[in-house]
């Protein structure tokens, strides 16, 4: 771990928040912060959803204004009025959803509003221009593919190329490895390590503790839009960190104890059997699995992502038809699996991408949160269906998701993403009679909101219901899991009773291979 | 200091329309300005509109007419703008609805309020009809119905025209362009002002009520917003898409009907008056809201009326259309300076 030469760290800042404060109309996102960057550091941010992490940067690059406080760089007191000012003073900041102009090139995006760009120049002056700025900082990206081509990955290489192309000493990422699969994360950890052993400067924010520890000099913690520490990194645990971050004692822990012991399996309510199916783009997706998923389990589905877990969500929720092979609902095999049949015997969804398939974003909070009781009473009367009813309902669901809203008819799209997820979360659990399938429900929520989902799924499976929980996180899996499944390659590579698994053969399964031999079906 | 102009993305819609005021007035004023420096009086000229559309009961009548149909199509191409998709094609469901009400009209004998009833819904299913390709070729192929609905606008056209000065060409008078008139009427309330009108204002507000207050609207408005959400959570998308483009082509079709039947009185090439194109404008103007068609009509409807009241003044078609393009311009120009705020900066300092 500690293979690196020690960073060129100084004790002088680049970057000195003084006593930032900032109020939205009822809410106080910052309050009297303060914050120093030092050159060649990676400084993480860490906070719960809401801690006024984002508000912060966001004043930092000048999308927002402090109303109180303020910006030293190099000593001086600055105020940047965009995010334009921002960067050409060197501060850069790649944000969790990216800017980029999907129908563009890599060499278009990264020359796009830039004051460096040639006047009349050519693709293949772009193109090269690229490739010498890609192989100069590092960042391996195709100057002539398109944005739509690239990987989540790929597209954050993009957006960090774009902002070190123009000078930045001061790199500022958000929630950077939320999209990352962990090799694109280690290859995005050795860029930044590289550009901080140049004497540049990284702010890191994230909620993963791990990730904090790994990457990080120094952390600093908010909470509440307040400050709570800035410490050296080399002091902290990541119990230390979450107690900061929660505010109070921890947190994932009692999970096991929540689960009731199982007497004999669950009967199987829904089933898999030899079941394929192709992928947006019409390749294999899923290919001959065979799963069958009890009740009164929680059954996790390990692996990296992009490896057939969207498609056995989607099939095991009606929303993608398999191209062969049986699914079963309670024993019985579904004719022409669509949606609604699903909803109808009570299996909840909790999609991998809730914004694009889980919410209207332009819908009220109230139309979204009615999403799967509209048609029932006593929202729906016959033909009717009653806004009154409806706002009742939604109501009902924000305060038993604890998420606290503005108004019913506010927007789904002006909630934070924690939020978004908290409310969507709920709506499932309350029509999950049968089943629920969870796609890496805790993605982009902070430690004190996994931990509440976590024993909100031990309790669906603790009453009957059966879970499927699909993570990327296996000390998640093997928390709260009966069994695992791993995926690869679209194929299930194995399921196990997780008191008999261990990290080892899992982690081996991932990556296609089994213990005792390389695999046999890397071919 | 300095000055920078921040978008918002969100705008109020309260400051939505003191943009569109301003934009508006300015165009008046250059249009004012214009006619002055050729030689106009544009405070005559202004005088004149007011007093001759709004002062006076042909006025209003005239007005009502126009209102009418514009009504009636703008609601069309709302409806439709519900699914995110644009009815392009209203014009040609017009024609549909004002050829099907003719057809019965010329050939059918019967009591006149049973025929108006039945040239209603056959008038209905004549624009509905015309939208049929265009909607089967969307929902199952993903042909774009931009311009699916366009290109059928000239064939709905060219057959008018073909009836009006061939088979169904008016022997009686002898007029070469359109056909003989059609017996059946609808009823008038106030002088020429049939009870069409009270229909088309009626119907955005019932769309609208329907959009809120019913399951159909709730799932209508979900698979427009978000189509992915709307299959999750369980709803034949597809369908819904048909059914709010069938209804798009029926109302525009219901449009050329009481054209028909409450203003025209036969079929000639021109009748459409290019209300259907008209329709997206007012849709434009109506942000999306069926309410908003009524007061996008009423502005479209005054525009026009002002056009032809100018003509008598001795403008000539050319300089109204510009007026009116001068409008829409500054609508739009508005519509986009209603994101931005002027935010005053402190140039960085040290």
């Amino acid at each position: 771990m500690t293979d690196q030469a020690a960073p060129p760290t100084t004790d002088r800042p680049v970057i000195a928040l003084r006593g930032i404060g900032k109020v939205f109309p009822g809410v106080i996102a910052n309050a009297d912060v303060d914050f120093d960057l030092r050159a060649g550091e990676i400084h993480a941010l860490l906070g719960e959803n809401g801690a006024g992490k984002s508000t912060l940067m966001n004043i930092l690059t000048g999308i927002y204004r402090p109303d109180s406080g303020q910006i030293l760089m190099d000593g001086a007191a600055k105020t940047f009025a965009s995010p334009v000012e921002a960067i050409a003073a060197g501060i850069g900041m790649v944000h969790q959803h990216f800017k980029l102009v999907r129908a563009f090139s890599v060499a278009e995006n990264v020359h796009l509003g830039w004051k460096d760009t040639p006047r009349l120049a050519s693709k293949s002056v772009l193109e090269a221009r690229t490739r010498a700025l890609a192989e100069r900082y590092g960042l391996a990206v195709r100057p002539e593919a398109r944005i739509d081509e690239l990987s989540a990955g790929e597209q954050q290489r993009v957006e960090i190329l774009r902002v070190l192309a123009r000078q930045a000493r001061v790199l500022i990422l958000d929630e950077p490895t939320a999209v990352l699969t962990p090799a694109e994360a280690r290859t995005l950890f050795t860029a930044l390590r590289a550009f901080k052993a140049a004497g540049n400067s990284v702010i890191f924010i994230s909620h993963k503790l791990d990730e904090v520890l790994e990457i990080s000099d120094r952390v600093t913690v908010l909470r509440g839009g307040r400050k709570v520490v800035t410490e050296p990194t080399a002091n902290c645990t990541t119990t230390k960190l979450a107690q900061l971050m929660v505010g109070r004692e921890m947190v994932l822990g009692g999970l096991r104890e929540a689960m009731k012991p199982r007497t004999e399996p669950g009967r199987v309510v829904l089933a898999l059997q030899k079941v394929s199916a192709t992928d947006d783009r019409g390749r294999a997706g899923l290919i001959d699995a065979d799963l069958p998923v009890r009740a009164g389990e929680i059954l996790g589905i390990a692996g990296v992502a992009g490896n057939g877990q969207r498609e056995l969500s989607e099939i095991l929720t009606g929303i993608r038809k398999p191209t062969s092979g049986k699914v079963l609902i309670e024993g019985v095999p579904v004719d022409n699996p669509s949606p609604d049949i699903f909803i109808e015997v009570g299996v909840g969804h909790i999609p991998e991408d809730r914004i694009k398939s889980g919410i209207a974003p332009a819908l009220s909070i109230s139309d979204n949160a009615v999403l799967r009781a509209y048609a029932e009473p006593p929202i729906a009367q016959g033909v009717l269906f009653k806004p009154g009813a409806a706002d009742k309902l939604a109501q009902q669901i924000a305060d038993d998701a604890e998420v606290t809203i503005p108004s019913l008819s506010t927007p789904m799209r002006n909630l934070s993403g924690g939020n978004q997820q908290r409310l969507v979360a709920r709506r499932e659990m309350r029509i999950a009679k049968l089943a629920i399938i969870a796609a890496y429900p805790s993605r982009g929520l902070d430690v004190g909101a996994i931990s509440t989902l976590l024993h909100y799924l031990i309790d669906l499976r603790n009453s009957g219901v059966a879970v499927v929980l699909i993570s990327e996180e296996l000390s998640e899996l093997f928390d709260v899991t009966d069994r695992i499944a791993v995926m690869f390659k679209g194929r299930v590579m194995g399921l196990y009773e997780t008191k008999d698994a261990d990290l080892e053969t899992i982690g081996l399964l991932m990556g296609g291979q089994t213990k005792a031999t390389s695999a046999s079906e890397a071919a | 200091m300095a000055i920078r102009f921040v978008r918002t993305p969100i705008v109020s819609s309260q400051r939505a329309l003191t943009a569109r005021i301003i934009g508006f007035v300015l165009a008046l004023a250059i249009g004012a300005i214009v006619l002055g420096i050729a030689g106009f009086d544009p405070l005559h000229l202004g005088t004149q509109i007011i007093v001759k559309s709004l002062g006076s009961r042909f006025g209003l009548e005239d007005l009502g007419l126009l209102y009418t149909p514009l009504l009636l199509t703008g609601l069309a191409v709302t409806v439709m703008a519900k699914m995110g998709l644009w009815n392009i094609g209203a014009d040609g469901q017009f024609y549909l609805g004002a050829f099907v009400t003719t057809a019965i009209g010329l050939f059918i004998k019967g009591p006149e309020p049973f025929m108006l009833i039945l040239c209603f819904f056959a008038g209905a299913a004549g624009g509905a009809l015309w939208i049929l390709v265009p909607t089967l070729a969307r929902a199952y192929a993903k042909v774009d119905e931009i311009i699916t609905t366009l290109l059928l606008n000239f064939v709905a056209l060219l057959l008018v025209y073909y009836v009006a000065t061939g088979p169904w060409r008016d022997r009686v008078s002898g007029t070469t362009a359109s056909t003989g008139r059609v017996p059946y009427k609808m009823p008038e309330f106030f002088g020429s002002l049939h009870w069409g009108f009270v229909i088309a204002l009626v119907a955005p507000i019932l769309f609208g009520l329907a959009l809120r207050y019913t399951r159909w609207g709730y799932e209508v408005r979900l698979s427009g917003s978000n189509p992915d959400a709307a299959h999750y959570a369980g709803i034949p998308v597809r369908r819904r898409m048909i059914s709010i483009m069938l209804l798009s082509g029926a109302i525009a079709g219901v449009a050329g009907m009481l054209e028909v039947a409450g203003t025209v009185h036969r079929l000639q090439g021109g009748i459409s008056n290019n209300y259907g194109y008209l329709g997206v404008m007012v849709a434009v103007l109506a942000r999306g809201s069926p309410i908003g068609v009524i007061a996008g009509a009423f502005l479209m409807a005054l525009i026009l009326n002002a056009g032809i009241i100018l003509q008598t003044q001795g403008l000539t078609t050319s300089a109204v259309l510009a007026l009116t393009g001068l409008m829409m311009l500054f609508t739009a120009v508005a519509d986009q300076f209603a994101h931005y705020r002027i935010v005053r900066t402190q140039a960085a300092t040290s």
